[in-house]
């Protein structure tokens, strides 16, 4: 019996996405600039150009994907696990994902064709000055070999994007999955 | 003349050791015991797949998760047994429950969420409610007794699983009067000890799984699971390509890292791969064990999870011969039949340091074409936090939905089930015809089957032998 356990389910998070109260009014010169980024962003995903998608990380990027849990009752809503994650990601180890993906990497060789849809699109101002809190919705559907039926992922991505030498990098994403037992069989793919 | 025919089916369903299928093949047929063959069609079958849940999973002990997922009285997980889910919960005395997650009224799932706390599980249709054990409570509108008259309270409860705590790892089995668990474990106790029943606090879950879908049947996962390393080299290339595993890009299959070692098994169907980390990781190429005494390599080079503090109670909680072990050639990866996977490896930072990740894996079926992964990923309780938080991403980027070696498997297995659709397809075999043959190393302090030198497919054909004499066996 023990008395303490980082697996028991009290530490989780209440769903919430934009925290900023200073939000970036949509159609204002940096709502447009970000949401630009972002679909830059899908573009070179989908188009698997890695070494461009790392031009737009920086590099202190902290990118994860918190597990989710059916839960009742008082917790009902506190279904964010983040003692336990899909992604638990930083620059170092995004660079040692996507070298690999230049490689021997099966998963996406032969490649996934995917597209990302990004929606929902929400800006705030974070503390620091040229940070932005970016709450987005994401649907990936990726098609793999000959397999007639897709793949198909959505989830809600929390990001922090910082404002540095005349473009918008990502330094922070959260990406908040919306199935607790995942349909998609691995996540050879970025969110 | 309908007798005397009945009679000669009969005959032969013993004969052909007790499984034929509606099309007159055998287990004999499916499984070539002379040959070492497979066939494939056993990777896509309903038929069999129905035979499995009542052979196997109804009948053999089943990994369920860790008991630092429900430390307080009431706290409950809801995890499955093959395709049957269940209600694993912690009682005021401490003890751990595992109950049908069936209401015995109508049916309806008694717990819809996948954890939480409660001392009455109340189903949410009619009402009736369930204590932590098990134990029916009573209906709503008690005075009107809704439950009836003709079968007690006491007949009324959850249907009940048997359980087995081993280092605090829950199994269940719905075998009530079947074998212990230490006989399921069989000679593989001395050396799963050494991962999971080593220091003091044990281990402890980080988190709950993760969970996701395979399309394709439980035994693709589980067979390579009983410590199918050959494949290592070629479907993980990415990790010798990086440099991690020793040798360059080009050497791959001159050097073979991490193919030498001594492959462990035994009859019940477990097996674990023990390798040298020398052998293994270009890392620690430079660590040499000559001369030392086994505290000294333990300090050289702790296993797996284990930190400099926690040595001492190796010594304390395993033998001299189990620790000795543990600091020259741990057990690093292998199974548990029928669907967990063990990996306890060490695993390489992407700094350049090392870190190790220490996970277990069940892949449960989900009808005939798709399995469940779970991935348990655990840490010493006793270990520094920073360590469990170090072990636990490097854990995630290995293994796993992300994992960068799992996510290569994931895209295999599902292949090799849909080789298994065509009527030419499922007629090929699969071939474990590379034997070593069990020679056990003098002085070798454990039981079972001992395969030194390269790893080869004798631990996994035990796995199907095993495989062939429970599905064998109508109960």
């Amino acid at each position: 019996m023990t008395d303490r356990s980082t697996a028991a389910v009290d530490k989780s998070g209440i769903m919430r996405g934009l925290v900023s109260r200073n939000r970036v009014p949509l159609g204002s010169e940096i709502y447009n600039r970000i949401l630009e980024t972002l679909y830059d962003e899908a573009a070179v995903l989908d188009e698997r150009r890695f070494d461009d998608w790392v031009a737009m990380l920086a590099p202190d990027l902290i990118y994860t994907a918190p597990i989710r849990l059916t839960r009742t009752g008082p917790n009902r809503d506190r279904d964010v696990m983040r003692t336990m994650m899909h992604f638990d990601d930083n620059y170092q180890s995004i660079l040692m994902r996507t070298g690999r993906l230049s490689k021997s990497a099966w998963a996406e060789d032969p490649p996934s064709r995917t597209r990302r849809f990004i929606t929902n699109v929400r800006v705030g101002e974070a503390e620091a000055p040229d940070e932005y809190e970016v709450v987005s919705y994401l649907y990936l559907s990726r098609s793999r070999g000959e397999n007639p039926e897709y793949e198909i992922t959505t989830a809600e991505r929390r990001d922090i994007w910082r404002f540095a030498g005349g473009s918008y990098k990502l330094s922070r994403r959260e990406i908040i999955l919306d199935q607790a037992t995942l349909s998609m069989s691995n996540l050879a793919v970025f969110l | 003349m309908y007798n005397s025919v009945k009679k000669t089916l009969e005959d032969i369903m013993l004969q052909k050791a007790g499984l034929v299928l509606s099309d007159g093949t055998s287990i004999d047929d499916l499984i070539d015991l002379k040959m070492h063959e497979v066939s494939l069609r056993v990777m896509n079958d309903p038929e069999l797949h129905k035979i499995e849940m009542e052979r196997i999973f109804a009948r053999t002990w089943l990994l369920l998760g860790h008991e630092t997922e429900i430390p307080k009285s009431g706290d409950f997980i809801v995890r499955d047994m093959g395709e049957d889910q269940v209600i694993v919960a912690r009682d005021r005395t401490g003890d751990v429950h595992v109950s049908l997650n069936v209401c015995p009224h109508r049916g309806m799932k008694v717990c819809t969420a996948e954890a939480g706390n409660t001392q009455a599980h109340r189903c949410i249709y009619h009402g009736w409610a369930f204590r932590p054990n098990g134990d029916f409570i009573g209906a709503p509108i008690e005075k009107e007794q809704m439950h009836g008259n003709m079968r007690p309270k006491s007949e009324l409860g959850l249907k009940k699983a048997r359980v087995h705590l081993y280092g605090g790892l829950i199994f269940a089995t719905w075998n009530i009067e079947g074998p212990s668990f230490d006989d399921f474990l069989g000679d593989s106790k001395f050396y799963f000890d050494q991962l999971f029943c080593r220091t003091d606090s044990g281990l402890e879950l980080l988190g709950p799984p993760q969970r996701f879908m395979i399309p394709a049947n439980w035994k693709i996962g589980s067979e390579q699971s009983a410590s199918d390393g050959f494949h290592t080299l070629t479907l993980h290339r990415s990790l010798m390509e990086g440099g991690i595993m020793g040798g360059t890009p080009e050497s791959i299959y001159d050097n073979a890292p991490g193919m030498y070692g001594v492959d462990i098994s035994c009859t019940e169907g477990h097996s674990l791969r023990c390798l040298e980390a020398a052998q293994t990781f270009k890392m620690f190429s430079n660590v040499s064990f000559e001369g030392k005494t086994t505290e000294e390599r333990l300090h050289l080079l702790p296993p797996p999870g284990i930190t400099p503090d926690l040595i001492p109670q190796l010594f304390k909680n395993l033998s001299p011969e189990q620790v000795d072990m543990l600091a020259t050639i741990p057990p690093q990866v292998g199974g548990m039949f029928p669907n967990v996977l063990v990996l306890f490896i060490f695993a390489p930072r992407t700094d350049g340091g090392a870190s190790g990740a220490l996970a277990l894996h069940t892949y449960m079926p989900r009808g005939p074409n798709h399995f469940e992964f779970v991935n348990y990923i655990f840490a010493e309780k006793d270990a520094p936090e920073s360590v469990k938080r170090d072990m636990l991403q490097n854990s995630i980027q290995q293994a796993g939905t992300s994992g960068v070696i799992e996510q290569d498997d994931a895209d295999t297995w599902p292949q090799i089930m849909r080789n298994a659709r065509g009527p030419v397809g499922r007629s090929m075999t699969l071939k474990y015809q590379a034997l070593t043959g069990h020679s056990k190393p003098e002085n070798w302090p454990g039981g079972g089957m001992i395969y030194p030198g390269f790893t080869k497919d004798d631990t996994q054909w035990n796995w199907w032998l095993n495989y062939h004499r429970l599905m064998s066996n109508p109960g």
